[in-house]
């Protein structure tokens, strides 16, 4: 009874993980595949669909969207360090509610957050903020509540005694924060920022309100050409994005080393 | 240290990047998928050629959904010059959204068809002209197909494809059904939603863009569908067995427009294209590149073409016209009608 | 100098003499969520009570919605859609995760690996794959046809299926992480406990693991409820013409119709059915806990 159980228990999980696998196969396939069916005999393998990505309507978007992921990246990374700094570091009076408010995007629907900014940008006149400001703010308020809770979470264990040493030691302030705390914090703050880029980087439902021509992210350029037709150039655009994301997350990591973080949250 | 460096390295990562340069580039928003081509060649290319304006391409979106943007932004969508229908540049008119086009500032816009310019409105500069025809498979229907109801023959359940109705093709199917039916254009329509709905009965289904219902045809899963007829043409001389028809219940024609939002920031250069694309020779290069039919009744274009195109005067008269502001206000009420009467009976 | 001298005097050295100071970081991350979350917010939220003569209070777009069975039906799909998500991702998620809290193997790296790298690839890249293998012309239907055992491309996307099948993919790796967080707090000692005392692994598995992993179960059921009700991409082009759901006629009415004040009532329906059902699921878990420990 336990062995069928056992391999019954096995059995599903190898199936679970195929069909997490799966689509992201094909579409690797897809993106090698010579004709628009795909095939999985490497010798007929091309990357003549990679060629097409040089052209302007694919590297533009991408451009945008990775120097939209990296502003978003630093300023949330800064706007949550000042909040956690108040919060969860100095834990000023009432720092319970401002962190509830600081976070209560989360609760809302993405799509509900798009629809009410660009109504508002719509409505209040500020027309010239949709493209990259609009896109950089809404963005901001999707990955702010993410990076505070991070940086929040590595302050509140912070040890306050390392700082009372600095200051006995004579450390002003601004150093206390640069030499004790940030080394200290670091990890969470670059796991925070890291998951910012990504949220940024692959965003559609807060971008689809707020693109505008000639500022279009690569997510709504591809869901945009998805509606035309869906040859193999968009398999070729998925997996280079891909590749990007999983370069940044390396490089993000050589900085920030805040694996041991992960790797210790899941144990 | 090395924490504080990275943090100058991040400030000046957006301190490069945050001024944006403000474009001098002219945003002309038009078609997206494989017609994009045609539009660089024909014309933006020998623009930018002549007037040393460089030209950024935006396909994103329908005609509806650019319009909807000009409006949401109080007619600053980004865009310089946008293709519109002429019911949307009516629209935009009346509310200011869109520039106003003259003589002065586009002379050619005195050589289209008077007719026609008074339908567009002030704002529209109608630069093509497409009507609603019926496409088939010749292999597949070797006789032919003369009449809209053609496409609720037995033969053809389960082989014709439609457009959502976020197409404005579908509101012009209710129309020319409705005629066909005995009801008219815009008021007597239920005939047309009836004839529809029975249609959607026996229909593969709907599909938004133009671009891929034609996918449909292509691969033959579709014997049969309406279609703009330079699409329908351009189909044809890709060598697939493709025909089109005018059918003899008459039809609607498309009317294409170029459009100037109000807040354009190029607006010399916009209206610069504009005149441009109306020019004699732009227009004969478009009609030949694009297989439409021109507001221009003088430009020379082979027999061929005229044959099939809406170039005369005589052309003209045999449309049906329905009131376009008349129609745009009733496409919220025509939209609920279609997803509850149509949509509901496909498969 | 000493520094016990130093000690002396600054008595309480963690407190800043200037209290004001210590709001003065939260300023900027504040002003932006301000103007950017809060104002819109409420500016959607009064116009979705606005009425067509101008009105500012009335309950017009809010009958408009309800009177009309297409959008009502919307709803319903939605409820409909994220529920079902909501159960197979919770399902799906429950094996995984519980190997992932189990296992020592070295394989679970791997498998942790392959359950959350999916989650880094964007929603995009996972439909447009999921497209490609359901379509009428896709993977799945060219085999059966080829293979001979059906004739007509069995309907796999451009419906309910087809959207729920994707939106699993795409939630599936947030309920592992919220099982997965539950279930590693469950101590291991009680397993081992038990089957020394004889039980067998479904009654251990019954008794105690489901029981003690309800947190995490609820936290998934929810987690995946609300993800699905507000995806837009995967509905939009899994679904087909035919599929409507809140989160793509908001979108509609925004850049097809321009009706804002119907789109403003939808996003605030939205709101509502995602907060009642949070509320709902913390209730549920509460009482069973309740149960549980009683």
């Amino acid at each position: 009874m336990d062995r069928l159980l056992s391999f019954a228990f096995q059995l599903s999980l190898f199936l679970i993980l195929a069909f997490i696998a799966l689509p992201i196969l094909v579409v690797l396939a897809a993106s090698v595949s010579p004709t628009t069916t795909i095939t999985f005999n490497p010798s007929e393998w091309t990357f003549q669909w990679f060629t097409a990505l040089t052209a302007s309507r694919w590297l533009d978007p991408f451009l945008l969207s990775i120097k939209l992921a990296a502003i978003v990246t630093a300023l949330s990374g800064l706007l949550g360090f000042l909040a956690a700094y108040a919060v969860a570091y100095q834990k000023c009076p009432g720092h319970e509610t401002i962190m509830a408010f600081l976070v209560s995007p989360l609760a809302v629907p993405q799509i509900v957050k798009g629809v009410a900014i660009v109504l508002f940008l719509s409505s209040s006149g500020f027309y010239s903020l949709l493209g990259t400001p609009g896109l950089v703010m809404a963005h901001i308020i999707l990955t702010l509540p993410f990076v505070l809770r991070m940086i929040a979470g590595a302050m509140y264990n912070f040890d306050k005694r390392l700082d009372q040493a600095g200051r006995i030691l004579g450390a002003t302030a601004a150093q206390r924060i640069r030499f004790i705390l940030l080394p200290i914090i670091k990890p969470g703050l670059f796991s925070g920022m890291t998951f910012a880029f990504i949220l940024s980087f692959n965003n559609i439902p807060l971008s689809v309100f707020l693109v505008r021509p000639g500022e279009t992210t690569l997510p709504i350029t591809v869901i945009n050409h998805m509606e035309y037709s869906l040859d193999p150039v968009l398999a070729a655009v998925n997996v280079a994005s891909l590749a990007f994301i999983l370069t940044a997350i390396l490089v993000f990591e050589k900085i920030g080393g805040f694996s041991t973080q992960i790797h210790g949250g899941s144990k | 240290m090395k924490t504080s460096r990275q943090c100058a390295l991040a400030v000046g990562f957006i301190a490069a990047w945050a001024p944006d340069a403000i474009s001098k580039n002219l945003i002309v928003n038009s078609y997206g998928g494989p017609y994009e081509e045609i539009i660089r060649e024909r014309i933006i290319e020998p623009f930018e050629k002549k007037f040393g304006v460089n030209v950024t391409y935006d396909a994103v979106g329908s005609a509806s959904q650019d319009y909807a943007k000009t409006k949401a932004t109080g007619g600053r969508p980004g865009f310089d010059v946008v293709v519109m229908t002429a019911s949307q540049s009516l629209d935009g008119c009346r509310e200011g959204l869109l520039q106003p086009l003259t003589a002065a500032a586009v002379p050619n816009i005195s050589s289209l068809n008077p007719q026609l310019r008074a339908i567009a409105g002030e704002c529209g500069a109608v630069h093509e002209l497409q009507y609603l025809s019926l496409v088939w498979r010749k292999d597949k229907l070797p006789e032919g197909l003369s009449s809209w109801s053609d496409l609720l023959d037995e033969r053809l359940s389960g082989k014709v494809m439609l457009p959502t109705f976020q197409n404005v093709m579908a509101a012009y199917l209710i129309s020319v059904m409705s005629v066909t039916n005995g009801g008219d254009l815009l008021d007597e329509v239920d005939p047309g939603f009836e004839a529809v709905a029975a249609l959607a009965k026996g229909s593969l289904g709907f599909e938004q863009s133009s671009a891929v219902m034609e996918n449909y045809i292509k691969d033959g899963r579709a014997w049969a569908m309406p279609f703009w007829n330079g699409r329908a043409q351009l189909l044809m001389e890709s060598g697939l067995p493709v025909d089109y028809v005018r059918p003899k219940e008459g039809t609607v024609p498309l009317i294409a427009t170029l459009n100037v939002p109000i807040g354009s920031e190029n607006k010399e250069a916009a209206l610069e294209f504009v005149n441009f694309w109306l020019e004699k020779t732009s227009q004969e290069a478009w009609v030949t590149g694009y297989k439409v039919g021109s507001a221009r009744p003088d430009i020379d274009v082979p027999d061929e073409v005229r044959a099939r195109q809406i170039t005369t005067e005589t052309d003209l008269n045999a449309l049906l016209l329905p009131d376009l502001s008349a129609l745009s206000q009733r496409l919220p009420q025509w939209g609920a009608r279609w997803e509850r009467e149509v949509v509901t009976q496909a498969r | 100098m000493t520094s016990t001298d130093t000690l002396s005097i600054t008595p309480q050295p963690t407190r800043l003499p200037i209290r004001f100071g210590q709001f003065l970081p939260l300023a900027p991350p504040s002003i932006m969520l301000i103007f950017i979350f809060a104002i819109p917010m409420g500016m959607m939220i009064a116009l979705s009570f606005r009425g067509a003569d101008g009105a500012l209070l009335t309950l017009d777009n809010y009958q408009r919605f309800f009177s009309d069975d297409l959008m009502l039906a919307g709803l319903w799909r939605t409820a409909l859609m994220s529920g079902l998500v909501a159960i197979c991702v919770t399902v799906m998620a429950y094996p995984v995760a519980y190997y992932l809290a189990r296992s020592t193997s070295r394989w679970r790296t791997v498998v942790f690996a392959l359950a959350i790298a999916p989650e880094l690839a964007g929603v995009v890249l996972r439909t447009y794959g999921w497209l490609v293998i359901l379509e009428d012309h896709g993977a799945i239907n060219s085999i059966l046809i080829w293979s001979g055992m059906i004739s007509e491309p069995l309907p796999l996307s451009k419906n309910l299926l087809g959207v729920v099948i994707g939106l699993t993919h795409v939630v599936l790796p947030f309920g592992i992480l919220s099982l997965l967080t539950s279930i590693q707090g469950i101590d291991p000692n009680l397993e081992r406990a038990a089957q020394i005392l004889g039980a067998s692994r479904l009654s251990i598995i019954r008794r105690i693991i489901l029981p003690l992993s309800v947190p995490g179960i609820v936290s998934s059921l929810l987690i995946a409820f609300t993800m699905s009700a507000s995806a837009y991409a995967t509905p939009a082009l899994l679904g087909g013409a035919g599929f409507k759901v809140l989160a793509t006629m908001v979108y509609e009415q925004v850049l097809f119709y321009i009706d804002w004040p119907l789109a403003a009532v939808m996003a605030v329906l939205l709101l509502i059915l995602m907060l009642t059902m949070t509320l709902a699921g913390t209730r549920a878990e509460a009482r069973l806990q309740r149960k549980l420990h009683v």
